[in-house]
């Protein structure tokens, strides 16, 4: 059974099909990028993956549930007990430190524990980056913090908007390390990028047009 | 660390980490808890203030004989005001009038507890001095021109019973004392008419003691705690009839209650204007971290949990702000207190918990509206890339 499987969805907005009749399955431990111009629904597929929006038709069934008839509240604890969320723009509590960042996914999935946070920021080479502020840090590292605390709740999938949209080659490096880290240790990894270079890391590829998919395809040079 | 101390550390890092805006906040709480506070001290202190200053034009209730014309008993006033609260009797002067001569001229004298005239007519303006020693007197200045006296003058006093009451046989007493002027008496009103002497004196001249024609006293007292005391002082001593002067208690009662309104309506006018710029303030922090609310919610944070956060920042300022008023309240209300009454004010330590409620309860009602729109921010934000 797969761990993520979308059939028949469609999200149409008044006259707009951002989504039309999208089929695809995700199996757990997979590594899949999804790609494709703007406006040919990413967002949109991202957004009811990641538990922030629902389909107009169509069942979205996660770990073996249909989810795509819940309701906000049910959606947010389904968001926060199993998906993890990578942004692009990185996210993080202005006022928090590092470690305080990662803690507050925790705060909101079960209770804060530093030392675990702690050791989440030493996985993405952060160790001595924690008690900083967000202000204090560089762009990669404002990224690794985000991957921590998607990380810390163990989600079943990690779903990254863009993740190296905001890094220079050497950051995106370092977090597509990462990536390929937490696939080898068995995390699923749904990826939404422009970014060819991204995409092509990826073990399969998904490309979206006009709200359907073009290509689904497997990466004949995934390691 | 559990999660309620997270929690804090969240708030209290908000709070800190972002002062400039909270600074607005709580500046706004500070000043209406320091209004609200000294208003109160104020509203509290006025009836004590104003009382004291009503003092000044002159007694509140008056002593006479419950039976028409006759006379009471000076031990009989004394039962009188024995029950009335000592802390609040500002002064008791008896009063005795006869009718004496001077220069061949009739006119009333006024044997009295000198002191006692002094603390309940406080507004008498005394050319001279008052008197101090046997044998001296004060003379109203209508009486001091028509008899053409002056400060340091002594004159005869001369009591005839032929005047008041001959004794059974119709047999005439003269008696006579001479006195000295030593201050002229002005009010503006019917004592100019009058000669003051102490009761020593009066008792001297007429020979006869133990006899008052009216006593007059000054309560420090609200309206409703003197008419108690008139009504319990003519049920105990029956020979008595204590009555309230109700020119001055009405006016005292009728000011009171229109200054207290005055400062009952500037309290709720400035924890409005509080409530209003806290409102807006908060309005301003929600829509300044629409993006923080999005990625809280999208972590998985609650409607309960987001509305948690915010109004524990809400009230955490309305706490602080709420103390920072109840101190600068009180420095207020001094301010006030010596300047318009020119007494100091006595510390209501209860007010420190009602400033910080009321501060709590109106940064709470302030910060629901905007509370309620962070609550509805979208989640997916965070994801556009914005």
């Amino acid at each position: 059974m797969s761990l993520l499987e979308l059939n028949n969805i469609s999200k149409i907005y008044g006259d707009l099909k951002a989504l039309d009749n999208v089929s695809l399955k995700v199996d757990t431990g997979e590594w899949v990028a999804i790609m494709g111009p703007s406006g040919s629904g990413k967002s949109t597929l991202m957004n009811i993956i990641g538990c922030m929006d629902k389909p107009t038709s169509g069942e979205v069934i996660l770990d073996g549930k249909d989810i795509a008839k819940e309701s906000a509240k049910n959606l947010t604890a389904i968001r926060r007990d199993k998906i993890g969320l990578i942004f692009q723009q990185f996210h993080l509590v202005n006022y928090l430190t590092a470690v305080e960042n990662v803690m507050v996914s925790q705060y909101y999935h079960s209770i804060p524990d530093e030392k675990e946070a702690l050791e989440a920021l030493a996985r993405v080479g952060l160790a001595e980056r924690a008690r900083h502020l967000p202000s204090q840090l560089s762009g990669g590292e404002q990224q690794r913090v985000c991957i921590a605390r998607a990380l810390i709740n163990y989600p079943e999938i990690v779903l990254a908007d863009e993740p190296t949209g905001n890094l220079d080659e050497a950051n995106e490096n370092i977090v597509l390390d990462i990536f390929k880290q937490l696939h080898r240790e068995g995390t699923t990894l749904i990826v939404v990028t422009h970014d060819p270079e991204v995409g092509e890391v990826a073990q399969r590829t998904i490309t979206l047009e006009h709200g359907k998919i073009l290509r689904d395809a497997k990466n004949p040079g995934f390691e | 660390m559990n999660k309620r101390k997270f929690f804090l550390k969240m708030i209290t890092s908000s709070l800190m980490r972002r002062r400039s805006r909270m600074l607005v906040a709580l500046l706004a709480i500070a000043v209406g808890a320091t209004i609200l506070s000294g208003l109160v001290t104020i509203y509290y202190d006025v009836p004590r203030q104003m009382g004291a200053q009503f003092r000044n034009y002159g007694a509140n209730m008056i002593f006479v004989s419950s039976s028409g014309d006759a006379e009471f008993t000076p031990e009989a006033a004394e039962r009188a005001v024995a029950g009335i609260d000592a802390s609040e009797l500002v002064g008791y002067a008896p009063y005795r009038y006869e009718t004496v001569l001077i220069h061949e001229q009739p006119l009333v004298a006024a044997g009295t507890d000198l002191a006692g005239a002094k603390a309940t007519s406080p507004y008498w303006y005394i050319d001279g001095a008052w008197p101090a020693a046997d044998g001296e007197m004060l003379v109203g200045n209508e009486r001091a021109e028509l008899l053409g006296l002056s400060v340091g003058d002594t004159v005869t006093v001369i009591y005839s019973t032929e005047q008041d009451e001959a004794d059974e046989a119709g047999v005439t007493a003269e008696a006579s004392l001479d006195m000295k002027v030593c201050g002229i008496l002005e009010t503006g009103g019917s004592e100019e008419e009058y000669i003051y002497l102490s009761m020593e004196d009066m008792e001297r001249l007429t020979g006869n003691e133990g006899k008052l024609d009216l006593a007059e006293l000054s309560i420090s007292a609200p309206g409703e705690k003197l008419q108690s005391y008139a009504e319990r002082i003519s049920e105990a001593v029956p020979e008595i009839s204590a009555r309230l002067i109700k020119r001055v208690t009405e006016s005292e009662s009728t000011v009171l209650t229109k200054l207290q309104a005055l400062v009952l309506l500037v309290t709720i006018v400035v924890l409005l204007l509080t409530m209003i710029c806290v409102a807006t303030t908060m309005t301003a922090v929600v829509t300044e971290r629409r993006k923080e609310i999005g990625l809280r919610k999208a972590l998985g944070a609650s409607d309960r949990e987001i509305i948690g956060e915010f109004m524990g920042e809400g009230l955490l300022l309305g706490g602080i702000g709420g103390l920072i008023g109840a101190g600068l309240g009180f420095a207020f209300a001094q301010m006030v207190s010596v300047n318009v009454f020119s007494s100091s004010i006595s510390f209501q330590f209860w007010l420190i918990p009602v400033t910080i409620l009321v501060s709590v309860a109106v940064t709470g009602l302030a910060c629901l509206m905007p509370v309620r729109s962070a609550t509805e921010v979208d989640p997916a934000l965070v994801l556009k890339g914005e």
